[in-house]
């Protein structure tokens, strides 16, 4: 780890002017530290200066009310999956932030946090490669080792975002709140992210000088049913090797709206508007369900190592669908 | 880069501490202080062995920098005995065996206590769960949940 | 020995000597240690797997300020100069000081090159930067069938197939080549009526110890050097440490500090020489810490392998030829376990006509070291597989028509042992009458499979000495570094002899200045000899007592009987005194008692392990559950049964980590890009149901309560058994480890 000066943050007027000097890499904001401090470890982030945000006060909290969740940026990860609301009104939330990492990293990983951590690939957190992603000229997961690389919106950069909290609140239809110098901005998660075709260099909209302080969650309908499916190696604890956050509308049998996200198979969350559509106003059957498998993955593109996981993804969104109709 | 005063209380004793920015609260704990029951095993997170309660909550201290730990109230593998008695789960494991070579249990003691000071009343698959974050190579596992499932119990009954 | 015998403290389960300190943190490893005047120290690893190295220049790194001193190669004794002195074995030397820091080549990524000593772990790291290499790159050569192609680069200019004998002309990356042949295999196949062969390939997988490699070492103005270090072996670290220096072993003491788990890997040293040469070029003690980067891409892991098997049967069953082809990596330097694996692959069966080959390769990875019965588990593997794949077209059960062909007393092995007195057939009778064999196994996706292991378990040397206190209590002085509770299992074999309780032992493990020369623990030795040694020094301690009694009571040492804890006199006076009582008298008699006992027994006595596993294949996410578990296993008499049950459930679960998850992974250039714990997968508790155990005691006639090693056998059988039960479950031989979720998918997509 190299040096850096330290600073708690006292205010997000200080936190944004002290971000504004530099672009990015100079100084940095650290909350749970989960995420970069591996990078820092690794030598991927040289800062010179990090801003403590946990010293901010009131940024950790969870509300609900009819109308939805407000769940500020610092909240831990365990404190959302433990949320009793969270739990019985937001099922795919609490159980993507219940699969994330370990017990003791979803005590300190922070919402903001998850959400804005950067990628797992095996060429970005190698400190002697310099990829695409940290301004090289390659991909090496092209011609490289690709078993846990994206199969879909991979082209430049095949990365895949190893949030699980992410494709949960977009299926939620969740927005967040973003605080820079010009004041703050309230924008869908969804629009939040970016492919790498937009930016190879990051995985998201917001800028060296801005931070994201609150996510806002509308309340589910009450036909809604959702479910976040995580396929990995191991267990737990582990990243998706491909993930289905849903959200479907039920009436009976009969889906009425779906929302389907995918994990752990593009750079981005990854809105399946096939698998929706399949599903949208059909009675649920093993067939409906398998062919919105089949198109969300129609227009996959596999590396050489990872076409398992278009069988993977499309099995579980059937899956996913199936349990809805349950 | 200037070090920055930090105070801790750790197993209830106050350090004032001047602390380089960059160390983690593990090196703080094992260097710094002197407290080397808490085990570095993987730098990542990843095995747990670093597990430090902090304000309550079971942590992996090699994923935490020591400066943002400032003002916390920390518990450790050597707080856990008091007035010379072990710790239910410390003697849990020492009677069915519930470590082998003993680098991953002050990690594993930690994780269960915070656990069992959370709620002592769960199922196996729940500490299952509760307990994922830990790594052992040793034991296969069988011998640490029947180690903390005996440890509950005793809590549970003696509460 | 087959008749059972009564014991007081052995098959009980005291609580272990070293319990509360290692559940109180205060058990010192190797990294707690501490020392005035302490620099810390960091080795510098090639970024390439196969290079040339063309210079080093450490000029920048020492000018750096908190630079103390920095070793390379040239800081080595060059043992081209030791050809004279050694001959042959100077081209051995080459290869330990060469792994130990790389003189001309670097052999894998990770290869260590340079070390700095500072007086920060944060300075030493940023001064390896400093440390300018230049490298010309070369071809590297990551498997070991594009190792053996004719074409393949070579990793030695010099090295030359030994086969069976005889040295080739050309040089090879193939080391060597052994064959073990019994019978006549052609006719054994001729004979058989169903005959299968497959093709078989295993990952190369790491022990995954917890703690990472440590040594702290210092360099007396007087010559003397200690180290003080985490190792299965103290006295194997002084024999390495002084044949890679070219130092005195006189003028080395090892001190072993409570060890992280070893299970093989902590037998050969990486940093301990490197720790030794900063200690000497600095003058301050130097302490070096590997991280888990390091431990994963710097020391030996167990090899990958490619393995073919055939074998043929009779209608009946009966299995009439086994044929093995071999290929292991050796990693960077010859010397893989393919000879053990040989020996054990058809070991659990009397098989009239076997054929094995064995090939020792070497490729750009580190030079593998042991691992848990090294080279049996991929070899079983194979083996395994095509017995269960027979059993099924003969339409047998597979655990009958192992018991058809297991081998029995007097039966002999393919490499050459005839069997002493074994229990391989009681293993598979205690699994067939195990309730979890005979539990409902029918549901969709469910499967069964059981598989067998054999390891054959070391002697060696091991020494104690018992220092006998006037309270009645002995303290027992041995040189077996514990790394699962052999403080105890030890202690209770001394406890025995004496009739005293395991909790008046007090056993320490001491370092190389202070003990009799002791062997490592490993090969499932240490219970087995070292406790064979605490049980010959007890004794030696009951002759003297029974000397003191003699003497105390002025009768004939030969009319004083120890039994029970109490001497007692026979024929003649009615005199009677327990051995607490005496100790308190040992003054009077004449002075302390002290007892010693070493050994290097030969009748280590095979072990013996078959295992039943149900598993539920997921079709759909190619995920294995293993959702049931049993192991029976021989132990020969469970000294601490507790503990021969953890031994167990230990190496079935590094096993099923072995079959499921655990593998390097790496890229065309010869990097393991998964160089961690996250992305090497190594079992949690919520990938594993309990592990339920039985143990079977057929005494080892080698041991005087009957002892075989329990440690390493049990890793051998999960591949096996998991094939064999996602076979059962989903109807797909897999022939490759690791069984992910990838290769499951793939599998299930193509049939």
């Amino acid at each position: 780890m190299e040096k850096f000066s330290y600073v708690n943050a006292t205010s997000l007027e200080q936190v944004t002017s002290l971000l504004s000097d530099s672009g990015w890499g100079e100084v940095m904001v650290i909350a749970g530290g989960t995420d970069l401090l591996g990078e820092l470890k690794e030598y991927i982030e040289t800062p010179k200066t990090l801003i403590n945000l946990k010293t901010l006060p009131g940024m950790d909290s969870i509300s609900a009310d009819g109308s939805g969740l407000k769940i500020g940026a610092l909240a831990t990860v365990a404190d959302i999956a433990m949320y009793p609301e969270i739990q019985n009104h937001y099922t795919v939330l609490a159980q993507a932030a219940g699969s994330v990492a370990t017990p003791q990293i979803r005590n300190v990983g922070t919402l903001g946090g998850n959400l804005c951590q950067r990628p797992r690939c095996w060429y970005y957190r190698d400190e002697t490669v310099d990829c695409l992603k940290k301004g090289g000229e390659l991909c090496y997961a092209i011609e490289g080792l690709s078993k846990y690389h994206a199969i879909l919106g991979g082209d430049p950069v095949y990365i895949v975002h190893p949030s699980d909290i992410a494709p949960a609140l977009i299926a939620l239809g969740a927005s967040l709140k973003i605080v820079g110098p010009e004041g703050e901005k309230t924008m869908s998660v969804e629009e939040f992210f970016t492919l790498p075709a937009t930016n190879p260099y990051r995985e998201n909209v917001l800028e060296p000088n801005e931070i994201v302080v609150e996510v806002q969650v509308p309340h589910p309908k009450s036909n809604a049913k959702s479910f976040y499916l995580k396929a990995r190696e191991k267990g737990a604890p582990d990243f998706a090797l491909a993930s289905v956050a849903g959200v479907f509308e039920m009436e009976g049998n009969t889906c009425q709206a779906a929302s389907i996200v995918l994990g752990g198979v593009a750079p981005a969350p990854w809105r399946s508007t096939e698998a929706e559509a399949a599903l949208t106003g059909k009675m649920i059957t093993e067939s409906v369900s398998m062919q919105a498998g089949e198109d969300a993955v129609k227009d996959a593109q596999p590396l050489n190592d990872n076409a398992y996981k278009v069988t993977l993804t499309r099995n579980l969104i059937s899956r996913a669908a199936m349990m809805a109709a349950k | 880069m200037a070090k920055h005063p930090v105070s801790l209380t750790v197993n209830g004793d106050e350090h004032d501490l001047l602390i380089e920015p960059r160390k983690t609260l593990l090196a703080v704990l094992r260097d710094t202080i002197g407290l080397t029951g808490t085990k570095e095993g993987c730098s990542t997170g990843d095995c747990g062995a670093c597990t430090v309660i902090v304000e309550g909550k079971a942590v992996t201290s090699c994923m935490v920098l020591g400066v943002t730990a400032a003002g916390k109230e920390i518990t450790t593998i050597e707080g856990l005995a008091s007035d010379g008695a072990l710790h239910p789960v410390q003697r849990a494991f020492i009677e069915t065996g519930g470590y082998q070579c003993g680098f991953c249990t002050p990690g594993f003691i930690i994780a269960a206590k915070a656990l069992l000071d959370e709620n002592p009343a769960r199922t196996e698959e729940e500490f299952r769960h509760a307990l994922g974050g830990n790594i052992c190579r040793c034991t296969g596992y069988t011998k640490i949940l029947e180690a903390v499932m005996q440890a509950a119990e005793e809590i549970r009954t003696t509460a | 020995m087959s008749e059972k015998k009564e014991y007081k403290v052995i098959g009980t389960r005291p609580i272990r000597h070293d319990g509360v300190d290692k559940v109180t943190g205060r058990a010192l490893y190797g990294a707690d240690f501490q020392i005035a005047g302490l620099l810390h120290g960091r080795v510098l690893r090639s970024p390439h797997a196969h290079a040339r190295i063309v210079s080093i220049d450490t000029s920048r790194a020492e000018a750096y300020p908190g630079v103390k001193g920095i070793v390379t190669a040239q800081d080595l004794p060059d043992p081209a100069d030791k050809v004279a002195d050694l001959g042959e074995g100077a081209v051995n030397l080459k290869y330990l000081c060469d792994n130990i820091l790389a003189r001309d080549k670097v052999l894998y990524k990770g290869h260590a090159v340079a070390a700095v000593a500072a007086t920060s772990p944060h300075i030493a790291e940023e001064a390896c930067t400093l440390i300018d290499v230049a490298y010309e790159v070369l071809p590297p050569v990551l498997e070991v069938r594009q190792a053996m192609e004719p074409d393949a680069p070579l990793l030695h200019e010099n090295l030359k197939t030994t086969s069976l004998g005889e040295t080739a002309d050309e040089p090879s990356n193939v080391a060597s080549h052994l064959q073990y042949k019994k019978g006549a295999p052609e006719k054994g196949f001729a004979e058989a009526d169903v005959v299968i062969e497959r093709e078989f390939v295993t990952g190369t997988v790491h022990q995954g110890y917890i703690e990472p490699h440590n040594a702290t070492a210092l360099y007396n103005p007087d010559g003397h050097l200690t180290i003080w270090c985490s190792t299965q072996g103290a006295f194997t670290v002084r024999e390495q440490v002084a044949e890679i220096l070219q130092y005195p072993i006189s003028k080395i003491k090892v001190v072993p500090m409570e060890i992280g788990g070893g299970f093989g890997g902590k037998i050969s040293v990486y940093i301990k020489p490197v720790a030794a040469l900063l200690a000497m070029k600095t003058g301050k003690p130097v302490k070096v810490l590997m991280n888990r980067t390091d431990v994963f891409e710097g020391t030996g892991p167990t090899p990958a392998s490619y393995i073919r098997v055939k074998m043929g049967a009779t209608k009946a069953g009966k299995v009439t030829a086994a044929e093995a082809y071999l290929a292991f990596e050796a990693g960077a330097y010859p010397g893989s376990p393919v000879g053990p694996g040989a020996m054990c692959i058809f070991a659990p069966y009397n098989i009239e006509n076997v054929l094995i080959d064995g090939y020792d390769v070497v490729v750009n990875k580190p030079k593998t070291a042991p691992y848990r019965a090294p080279g049996a588990t991929n070899a079983a593997f194979g083996s395994e597989t095509i017995l269960d794949e027979l059993a099924e077209r003969l339409e047998i059960d597979p655990l009958e028509i192992r018991l058809m062909n297991g081998a029995k007393e007097g039966d002999r092995r393919a490499d050459g042992p005839i069997y002493p007195r074994i229990g391989y057939i009681e293993t598979v009778e205690a699994a067939k009458q195990h309730p979890h064999y005979a539990a409902p196994n029918g549901k969709k996706h469910h499967g069964r499979g059981v598989a067998s292991g054999f390891w054959f378990n070391i002697g060696l040397e091991s020494s104690v000495t018992i220092n006998v206190n006037v309270d009645g209590t002995i303290n027992l002085v041995e040189g077996s570094t514990d790394i699962g509770g052999t403080r105890a299992s030890i202690a209770m074999q001394a406890a025995e002899v004496l009739g005293i309780p395991a909790e008046s032992v007090n056993p320490s493990v001491v370092d190389t200045n202070s003990v009799g020369y002791t062997a490592v623990t490993g090969g499932s030795r240490t219970t087995y000899a070292t406790g064979y040694a605490a049980y010959e020094a007890a004794q030696d301690v009951k002759r003297q007592m029974i000397a003191r009694a003699a003497k105390l009571w002025e009768v004939d040492e030969a009319n004083v009987q120890f039994a029970d804890g109490e001497f007692s006199c026979i024929n003649g006076k009615e005199e009677q005194i327990s051995f607490r009582d005496l100790c308190a008298r040992l003054g009077e008699t004449g002075g302390p008692v002290v007892g010693s006992g070493t050994v290097n027994p030969g009748g280590a006595g095979g072990a013996f392990a078959t295992h039943v596993v149900d598993v539920e294949v997921d079709e759909e996410t190619g995920k294995v559950e293993i959702l049931r578990y049993t192991a029976t296993q021989d132990a020969g008499k469970a000294i601490h049964p507790s503990y021969v049950e953890g031994q167990i459930q230990g190496g079935v679960v590094q096993g099923i980590g072995w079959a499921l998850n655990e593998e390097y992974i790496y890229d065309a250039e010869g990097t393991m890009t998964n160089a961690s714990f996250l992305d090497y997968r190594m079992p949690t508790c919520l990938d594993l149901p309990m592990i339920d155990t039985v143990i079977v005691e057929v005494p080892n006639p080698g041991h005087p309560y009957g002892v075989r090693g329990v440690g390493e056998v049990p890793i051998i059988p999960p591949p096996a058994a998991i094939a064999n039960a996602i076979y059962d479950a989903v109807g797909i031989r897999m022939t490759e480890l690791p069984m992910s979720p990838e290769r499951l998918l793939k599998a299930i997509g193509t049939i």
